[in-house]
């Protein structure tokens, strides 16, 4: 069942960042040809020159606003679709509240991976672009593989660096994760009340944070020892210091992953114990 | 076994008490009237039976379980609102509906939808509200259910549709099966029930066959309602 509400979830999402995504590109390809423009004869022509100008900020307002549609669209489909009117079809589906929840996480991080890409891939071609150059020559200028590996390894910083890497990686796919349950268990804790409930979910949300930031400052320098850590790093190796970031990098997805933990365990009471449509 | 039984059920809404210690059976093969004034704990009963609600005493249950996956396979619910999905297609409900419940019969939709001039490529937000109606209760009723739960299905649509509806749920609903109908347009629906609950302010205050009602009181089930109810 959790495959048949994922495919309905994306149907009911596509049609709002396929269309978004598709006006993204165009303006990229329309901002590239600007930028070309502006950096040509044709600039000479005030009229022009403005469009052009014109079209290169709206490109760039055109990467916030996909950024914050895939969030707003993340908010409203778990609002909409469970804790309004369309709730009492999803309800009374034979589906568990987990695989209700799953299905909406797991198609907000596909649109937000997608989102990420294209806007890498938007801002990477302007870039290359802008720097009047092509891809060819990028490449060729790169350092390979090897010889980066040559430089981490004679560094004795290879293992190091990789790790921070992958936890990077981690933490922005868990950040995200979290993010998204942040909303969810806000709205789902504020909806178990009669009234007030968007009022509440807000209330919520601002606790939520304000608990979490506190229990984590707390932990990274009492339980940890954050503060004592930096007066050792002056007399440390490269790759001790690098250690030092890998173990804090840990520390910090562990957390990311116990609050993801109780976040979806607080959306999941709401929406079991709690549900109150109207 | 009753489809559906309450033992002392009991729901509160901070200082309203919606239902009060409510007991009943359902058995299948019947139509059963669920009446009651506004506000008399109808729509939450069948809340409670759909696991949109959770009760704060006693317990509910549908074929001895209490709601929950393997209970929503067997009930078929039209809420008292619009609930789907505004720009969602009749196509796509279609799609919808025919992969969760294994039960809903697409044929017997599109049947119905052709029979009350529903074009499938429609979007609900197109609709006007007595469409919407039809629509919602045309896939409640293409489930081949074992408990269908009625909240005001016909409230919202013109007399001529709302005796097609009638029909339909005459006609489409399985012998083993037992069909709940809320409302209060009890003259609309009189002909087509086997039993009444009257409800008021949470508590049963009847439960009868209208045949045992026109007999002992002679007079229809609306005349005593309104006897029973007089404000």
């Amino acid at each position: 069942m959790l495959g048949k509400l994922i495919k309905h979830e994306f149907r009911a999402t596509a049609r709002i960042m396929l269309p978004v995504m598709g006006a993204l590109m165009v303006l990229a390809l329309l901002a590239n040809l600007s930028i070309r423009g502006l950096t040509s004869g044709l600039s000479d022509v005030p009229v022009l020159r403005i469009l052009f100008v014109l079209i290169v900020v709206f490109f760039g307002i055109a990467i916030i606003a996909t950024i914050v549609m895939a969030i707003v669209l993340m908010v409203s489909r778990f609002y909409r679709n469970l804790l309004k009117d369309e709730g009492y079809l999803m309800f009374t589906l034979p589906v568990s509240a987990h695989e209700l929840v799953w299905s909406k996480l797991i198609v907000s991080m596909v649109w937000f991976l997608l989102t990420g890409l294209l806007i890498f891939l938007v801002m990477g071609l302007t870039a290359l672009n802008l720097a009047n150059t092509n891809l060819e020559m990028i490449i060729e200028q790169f350092p390979s593989w090897q010889e980066i590996s040559q430089f981490l390894r004679e560094a004795g910083i290879q293992r190091e660096v990789i790790t921070l890497i992958c936890q990077a990686g981690l933490g922005i796919l868990l950040g995200a994760i979290v993010t998204c349950l942040h909303f969810y268990a806000a709205m789902s804790l504020g909806h178990m009340f009669t009234k007030d409930k968007i009022l509440l979910s807000i209330v919520f949300f601002i606790g939520i944070s304000f608990a979490f930031n506190l229990l984590s400052t707390a932990y990274g320098f009492v339980g940890f020892g954050l503060s004592g850590m930096a007066e050792h790093w002056d007399s440390m190796e490269n790759s001790g210091v690098l250690s030092s970031f890998n173990s804090i990098a840990w520390h910090g997805l562990v957390i990311s992953a116990i609050q993801g933990a109780l976040l979806y365990l607080a959306t999941i009471l709401g929406l079991k114990k709690g549900l109150n449509l109207e | 076994m009753a489809i559906l039984e309450c033992r002392d059920l009991s729901k509160r809404f901070g200082a309203v008490q919606a239902l009060d210690t409510v007991s009943l059976k359902i058995e299948p093969g019947r139509v059963i009237g669920l009446l009651g004034p506004n506000g008399s704990g109808k729509t939450t009963l069948l809340k409670l039976a759909n696991g949109l609600l959770t009760p704060t005493g006693g317990e509910i249950l549908i074929e001895g379980m209490a709601p929950g996956n393997e209970t929503k396979s067997a009930v078929s619910y039209l809420p008292d609102k619009p609930y789907l999905a505004e720009w969602m297609k009749v196509r796509q409900l279609l799609d919808f509906f025919q992969d969760f419940y294994a039960d809903f019969d697409r044929d017997k939709a599109m049947e119905m939808l052709l029979r009350l001039n529903i074009d499938e490529n429609m979007r609900i937000k197109e609709m006007s509200k007595g469409t919407r109606e039809k629509t919602q209760l045309i896939l409640v009723m293409s489930r081949k259910a074992m408990l269908y739960l009625l909240d005001e299905p016909i409230g919202g649509v013109d007399p001529a549709t709302r005796d097609y509806i009638l029909d339909t749920i005459i006609r489409n609903y399985n012998p083993e099966a037992a069909v709940v109908i809320s409302t209060h347009l009890i003259a609309d629906v009189e002909q087509v029930l086997d039993d009444v609950i009257f409800i008021n302010q949470g508590k049963i205050v009847l439960e009868s066959s209208v045949d045992q009602i026109r007999e002992e009181h002679g007079m229809s089930v609306d005349q005593y309602f309104r006897e029973v109810f007089r404000c």
